[in-house]
């Protein structure tokens, strides 16, 4: 397969746009359920800390943050599946991880 | 100089590989190893605070008769009171972690004598050296033998995961080496950019260059440096993204085994965060970044630790978002939070270790370890489910249990600073732990026994017991007098903020 | 046009890094994933080799007859040799257990593909 389709089918499973559908038990949904809430409330939370940086950048994040909430709702499954033990995940997120820090420490000390 | 402090590493390599060689004799082993490891906890309690160098000699400010016939260049400069030698530093902190690493090591030990049918001395072996590894990288001052010892102690870690015969086991255990293949000599890369900058890799002096201007603390290879750094810091503590790895690596481990490695990763995390702190503190993103990722490890473990069905993971995952409350004490970067996240660091060790001894005795006896599986464990182990229910409020934060004080600390800290926001997501977090524990310990050991569900008839040995039962002294102990710990933390805490 | 031999070196080492991180990360088969990730522990070695490179320098041993002035400003920079012994040692050892489990999951499950034995 190219490397086109392969970002493509990463990308629709990502969305969710290829889901099997198997049964769920009721600790099961109630658990997604507390974790959603968790996710998002905790997320708002750590948003409104970019007050020190600047006050309109906090509020252009706090509604974008809410958003893709309210649009993008069910988060948990998705981020569940992407934080599986396959390690060609893992060793992207370390790569992509990598990328961030060495581009942030050596261009993102100039204005904090 | 004190002989204590190198007997305090090459005591645990000794013993493993005595270990080693003698395999195959059951009472030798048991002998060996219950006495290395009673002794363990007791050395740094004995020890007197000092410096000790390793195969060098002491700063040529304090050795005048070396110094006498160097020219001036070399003695009017600040050569004059660097360190030619790997030195050992061994202070009150030092003190504190190294006599919990000891009493984790001593009960995790005796647990896995007392559980496995025969005696492996290579498994002791792999336990000891890397005890003697950790207590290396909380003791040195030398950036290059700490990199060392990180390597040992990770190659250790994935023999424990190894030895331990639960399914997909190899395969995690390939996982983790290739990504600490990859995060290692990234490690080593910062580790390099330093000594190329500052010419030198004992720590104190880095620090003495950085702070008297020796170079530009500006400097880009710096900053560089400062990444690399931490990234390999996220590998070995298990932040994120290594934070699925950890949990993975947890849950394949045997019990005692995963409540060792688990003091591993938060020892390590401890001993390269105070570095980095030392060396990197003026640069205000340094701070901030930790304090990001530590926000990022306590929401996406917490949340994954909600999700899952293996009781190993669930307790595995906790403890990696433990680790956020440790890292958010580092950042805040005031004396008083540096305090709180080190004995949040020092109550985590011991609450997460009791958790997974008192999770193992369930595997003990079912063998079986998915949530959905099991029930009616109440009934059959009254006395462990008492003690794991305890460990479960201990890990929430409940008084007058040990998290409570440190978690008050840290929330206390947050507000000092004018952060008031980690204050609310930490006191969220910490009733989502409470109630991922719940779910796991009312699937565990409250709802009725399922049908299938084989229970093996033999009594959870009394060294497990004991092991819990110290544990849970431990916790009340600090939980009534926080200040038996932090009276020790204090010293190292405003010296970082000097 | 002739660089200087201390860049072309930081090149080389710089290189090999994303060689290898390059491996790790797209190619399928274990052991070509493993020769990456000594490439990338080769390239930090070289790395630090080139630190202590003096154009000149002499080799940094105080031979009987040497003075200190003769010996001090042109010896070229002894630690990184030290180091990267230890870190070649380190990087052995790492290689070999991760070889060892190779053949143990290999004989396991037949296959060499990552994605087959390390994926989901």
């Amino acid at each position: 397969m190219s490397l086109y389709d392969i970002i493509i089918n990463r990308i629709k499973k990502v969305q969710g746009k290829d889901e099997e559908n198997e049964p769920v038990t009721s600790i099961e949904a109630s658990s997604t359920l507390a974790a959603e809430i968790t996710l998002l409330s905790s997320l708002l939370v750590a948003v409104i800390m970019l007050r020190f940086f600047s006050n309109a950048l906090m509020i252009v994040a706090i509604i974008l943050v809410i958003a893709i909430a309210i649009f993008a709702m069910p988060i948990m499954p998705r981020l569940k599946r992407e934080q599986n033990d396959s390690l060609n995940g893992m060793i992207f997120y370390v790569i992509l991880a990598l990328g961030i820090i060495a581009v942030l420490f050596y261009w993102g000390n100039l204005n904090v | 100089m004190n002989p204590l402090i190198p007997i305090m590493v090459i005591l645990p390599i000794a013993c493993a590989l005595l270990l080693n060689l003698f395999h195959t004799k059951e009472r030798t082993v048991k002998i060996l190893a219950i006495i290395v490891a009673i002794a363990l906890p007791i050395i740094p309690l004995i020890a007197n605070y000092g410096l000790h160098y390793f195969g060098g000699y002491a700063p040529l400010a304090q050795n005048p008769t070396i110094a006498q016939g160097l020219p001036s260049f070399i003695t009017s400069s600040a050569l004059n009171i660097f360190h030619p030698a790997i030195t050992y530093s061994f202070e009150s902190a030092q003190r504190l972690f190294i006599f919990i690493l000891g009493l984790i090591a001593f009960l995790a030990i005796l647990t896995s004598l007392s559980e496995t049918k025969k005696a492996s001395g290579v498994y002791a072996f792999l336990m000891f050296m890397g005890v003697a590894a950790v207590t290396a990288i909380l003791l040195t001052d030398d950036i290059f033998n700490l990199y060392v010892f990180f390597e040992i102690a990770a190659i250790t870690q994935v023999g424990i995961i190894i030895a331990s015969k639960i399914k997909g086991n190899y395969e995690t255990a390939l996982k983790y080496m290739i990504l600490g293949s990859i995060a290692s000599p990234l490690l080593l890369l910062g580790i390099a950019l330093l000594l190329g900058i500052t010419g030198n890799v004992n720590i104190t002096d880095i620090v003495y260059s950085i702070k008297n201007g020796l170079v530009n603390p500006q400097n880009p290879v710096l900053l560089t440096a400062c990444g690399l750094i931490i990234f390999g810091w996220l590998y070995g503590s298990g932040l994120p993204p290594f934070h699925t790895i950890k949990s993975a690596v947890y849950s394949k481990a045997l019990p005692h085994g995963a409540a060792l490695l688990q003091a591993f990763s938060v020892f390590t995390l401890v001993a390269l965060g105070i570095i980095i702190f030392r060396i990197f503190s003026y640069l205000p993103f340094a701070k901030v970044f930790i304090i990001a990722i530590s926000l990022a490890a306590m929401i996406l473990s917490i949340t994954m630790a909600l999700m899952q069905t293996d009781v190993k993971r669930i307790i595995g995952y906790l403890a990696v978002g433990e680790l956020g409350y440790i890292g958010l004490g580092l950042g805040i970067g005031t004396a008083f939070s540096i305090t709180a996240g080190l004995f949040q660091a020092v109550n985590e060790a011991i609450i997460t270790a009791f958790l997974f001894i008192g999770f193992g005795t369930i595997i003990y006896k079912t063998r079986e370890s998915d949530i959905r599986k099991m029930g009616g464990m109440m009934i059959e182990t009254p006395k462990a489910a008492l003690l794991v229910f305890l460990a479960g409020l201990a890990m929430a934060g409940v008084p007058p249990l040990n998290a409570f004080q440190s978690k008050l600390m840290l929330i206390q800290s947050s507000l000092n600073a004018g952060i008031p926001e980690l204050g609310v997501i930490m006191i969220l977090m910490s009733i989502v732990t409470f109630m991922t524990f719940m779910k796991a310990f009312y699937a565990v050991y409250m709802r009725p026994k399922p049908r299938d569900l084989e229970i093996k008839n033999e009594k959870i040995p009394k060294a497990t017991l004991f092991s819990m039962i110290v544990f849970l002294i431990v916790c009340i102990i600090l939980g009534l007098f926080p200040q038996v710990a932090t009276n020790f933390l204090q010293g190292l805490a405003n010296s970082l903020i000097v | 046009m002739v660089i200087d031999t201390q860049i072309a070196s930081f090149f080389t080492a710089g290189s090999l890094i994303i060689i290898g991180i390059f491996a790790a990360l797209f190619i399928d088969n274990l052991i070509k994933k493993v020769i990456g990730l000594a490439f990338i522990a080769d390239g930090v070695n070289l790395f630090i080799i080139t630190m202590g490179y003096k154009a000149g320098g002499i080799v940094y041993i105080f031979l009987p007859g040497m003075t200190i002035n003769q010996f001090a400003p042109n010896a070229s920079y002894p630690l990184p040799f030290a180091l990267v012994l230890t870190s070649i040692v380190i990087g052995a050892s790492t290689l070999a257990v991760m070889l060892g489990l190779i053949i143990v999951l290999y004989k396991k499950h037949g296959s060499i593909k990552a994605s087959k034995i390390l994926g989901e």
